[in-house]
């Protein structure tokens, strides 16, 4: 369970992170001269952000454990073979997020393949598994999708996944756990897939 | 200074406000032309040595005003010249004493603070922002000129109730320098100065000389705009330029063509399925497509017979994009659908090596000059525009634009410059931007 603190060191962090790379140097300092100001009403703000909610609900079928894989989207929605898609419609993407068709070329909300601005058509972005590609790249921890157990979500069948390494700590930072792996692998943060089966 | 300007000197209530707006006015008038200098000569010797010099110098400030540390600082001890007063009229006297206390290098400075801010200021890089900033110097100079009097009728008094709560300003000033120091210290992280140069996309660019592409009433053209008076040329049909001095190299119908675009002479022209070309004369590097593969191929146009050397080649539903030709440095991306990468091939010792390699995001649009490499880096989370010194191991970001609605695509590098494409795809909306590092 990630700890109430530690989400808040969280989003600290990430507020850091964005308010340092998301602006050009003029902005940066303009803002944060803004923040110093903005600072004196943050408790009121910070205490207004109740954590536990989100603590306790991960996903449908997950719940106070491990958290989710690296993703383009914000939830580990994945295909049969590990891909991503969409997880408001399990509609394929790309590892830039954007929908794609069949081919994998990225498309506009009529199906219709993006052009650049000289009228040409998009290159094909890539599109990798997240637990052996993304997982890997950001974390360079050997992982592999392994065990896996069900739930029932939405009126069908959800698939979880482990996504294991040898690593002993998992994603949240802390201990991992051996949950479904195997091979003396543990659970380094886990994906989900929806069977389309009804339940 | 507060009881210059009182009806006793100025001689009437009116002709007092006539003197305190004047002197106001150019108080801040001075203190933007200073940030506006500041600044533009920070964009001409580079942003990064000067915001490591405005950290180091606040530090020592913030130990200055703290008392820690005894450490004299440029100063001239002249106040305002009380004769003018007498030898000119007011609105001459008000105003020369609001544009020199609006300097403020020409008078006394009590803290150490000014000159902190003079060398934020050439960090800045940009006139205009700079201005802005140091406008609020004059300001301050201004209020002090008119506040104390708002609440006590006498002039010198109210001065002297100032002074007597002196001890609270060296304090706040610490704490306020402490605060500076931290944030020009987060601040490298930040980019660089950016700034719009409007519609177009495809930037290419050799020295102060930026060509672009632009659709024009359903058509896309090429611009091509030398520094300033020289008017902008223009070409058309044409797309994806190449600059290179006076050589242009773009892309239209037939295939690529290469004229000196100061006269609108051809000098090159190959037909047939050729794109994207990449110049520095006479080397001509471009995409070649045969309908299975895209090859990226290397040549020298001052030959009389094209002698192709293919560099790169990957299956046509893979990406080799916009090569980057500079400095003996051929640059291209290769995006196929387990990964992306950069590229870079030194054409003096033939060795070829991925400056970045990833399974997850897109590395694209690479731009070189003999130094560096800029290129754009796509992620769910936005698009970065990325830097990196060739024999280093950082990577820089210059810029970023957060989201996947607006996105960074196609780039031009030239000095301490990079250019680079702003792109909305739902609107079509491209807009070409300068980025200063």
């Amino acid at each position: 369970m990630r700890r109430p603190d530690g989400l808040f060191d969280g989003a600290a962090r990430a507020l850091s992170l964005r308010l340092a790379s998301g602006m050009t140097r003029r902005s940066f300092l303009g803002r944060m001269g803004g923040a110093v100001l903005a600072a004196t009403g943050g408790a009121a703000v910070a205490a207004a952000v109740r954590p536990e909610r989100s603590e306790a609900f991960h996903f449908c079928g997950h719940i106070w454990t491990t958290g989710s894989c690296p993703n383009p989207l914000g939830l580990p929605r994945i295909d049969k073979n590990g891909f991503p898609l969409r997880p408001s419609d399990g509609h394929p993407i790309d590892n830039l997020g954007r929908a794609i068709n069949a081919e994998g070329w990225a498309v506009d909300g009529s199906g219709d393949r993006l052009r650049s601005p000289d009228g040409e058509f998009l290159p094909r972005a890539p599109r990798t598994r997240l637990c052996e590609d993304w997982t890997n790249e950001h974390y360079k921890i050997g992982s592999v999708m392994q065990g896996a157990w069900y739930r029932c979500c939405n009126g069908q069948v959800r698939k979880l996944v482990d996504c294991c390494s040898y690593s002993t700590k998992r994603i949240n930072g802390d201990a991992s756990l051996t949950g479904y792996c195997f091979d003396g692998r543990r659970v380094f943060c886990v994906l989900y897939y929806d069977s389309g089966l009804k339940c | 200074m507060v009881e210059t300007f009182t009806p006793a000197v100025c001689g009437s209530r009116s002709r007092q406000r006539l003197a305190i707006a004047l002197f106001a006015l150019a108080a801040l008038v001075a203190s933007a032309a200073l940030g506006a200098t500041l600044g533009f000569v920070g964009s001409l010797v580079g942003t990064r040595p000067a915001l490591i010099a405005a950290g180091a110098l606040a530090f020592l400030a913030a130990l200055r005003e703290a008392g820690i540390l005894r450490l004299p600082i440029p100063q001239s001890r002249r106040q305002v010249p009380e004769r003018w007063q007498y030898d000119l009229p007011l609105p001459l006297w008000s105003a020369g004493y609001g544009a020199g206390l609006g300097l403020g290098f020409l008078t006394f400075q009590p803290v150490a603070t000014f000159w902190v801010a003079c060398a934020v200021a050439l960090a800045l890089g940009n006139p205009a922002a700079a201005a802005a900033c140091f406008a609020l110097y004059g300001a301050g100079r201004a209020f002090m000129a008119v506040w104390p009097r708002h609440r006590e009728p006498s002039g010198p008094a109210a001065v002297e109730r100032l002074v007597g709560r002196a001890s609270f300003v060296p304090r706040a000033n610490a704490v306020v320098l402490g605060l500076a120091v931290v944030l020009l210290a987060v601040a490298p992280a930040a980019g660089a100065a950016v700034t719009s140069l409007g519609r177009g996309f495809d930037p290419a660019a050799d020295g102060r000389t930026l060509a672009r592409a632009r659709m024009h009433s359903g058509t896309i053209r090429v611009l091509v705009a030398p520094p300033a008076p020289a008017p902008t040329d223009t070409v058309s049909p044409a797309k994806a330029p190449a600059l290179d001095g006076d050589y242009l190299a773009y892309e239209d119908g037939q295939g690529i063509k290469v004229i000196d675009w100061r006269n609108d002479s051809l000098v090159r022209e190959l037909d047939g399925s050729y794109s994207h070309p990449a110049l520095d004369y006479p080397l001509l590097a471009y995409i070649r497509d045969d309908g299975a593969h895209e090859r990226l191929v290397l040549t020298d146009i001052s030959k009389p017979n094209l002698d192709e050397q293919v560099i790169a080649s990957v299956r046509s539903a893979a990406d080799l994009g916009r090569p980057a030709l500079r400095g003996d440095r051929l640059a291209w991306h290769r995006i196929v659908h387990g990964g992306s990468a950069i590229y870079v091939l030194n054409l003096a010792t033939h060795n070829r090596r991925a400056i970045k390699r990833t399974n997850v995001w897109m590395e694209a649009n690479p731009s070189v000059t003999s130094r560096r490499i800029v290129w754009v880096e796509h992620r769910p989370q936005g698009s970065y525009l990325r830097l990196k010194w060739f024999g280093s191991k950082q990577t820089k970001t210059l810029m970023h634009v957060s989201g996947r609605k607006t996105i960074l695509w196609t780039t031009a590098l030239t000095g301490r410059t990079a250019y680079v494409t702003k792109w909305t795809p739902s609107t079509q909306k491209a807009v070409v931007l300068r980025v200063s590092f």
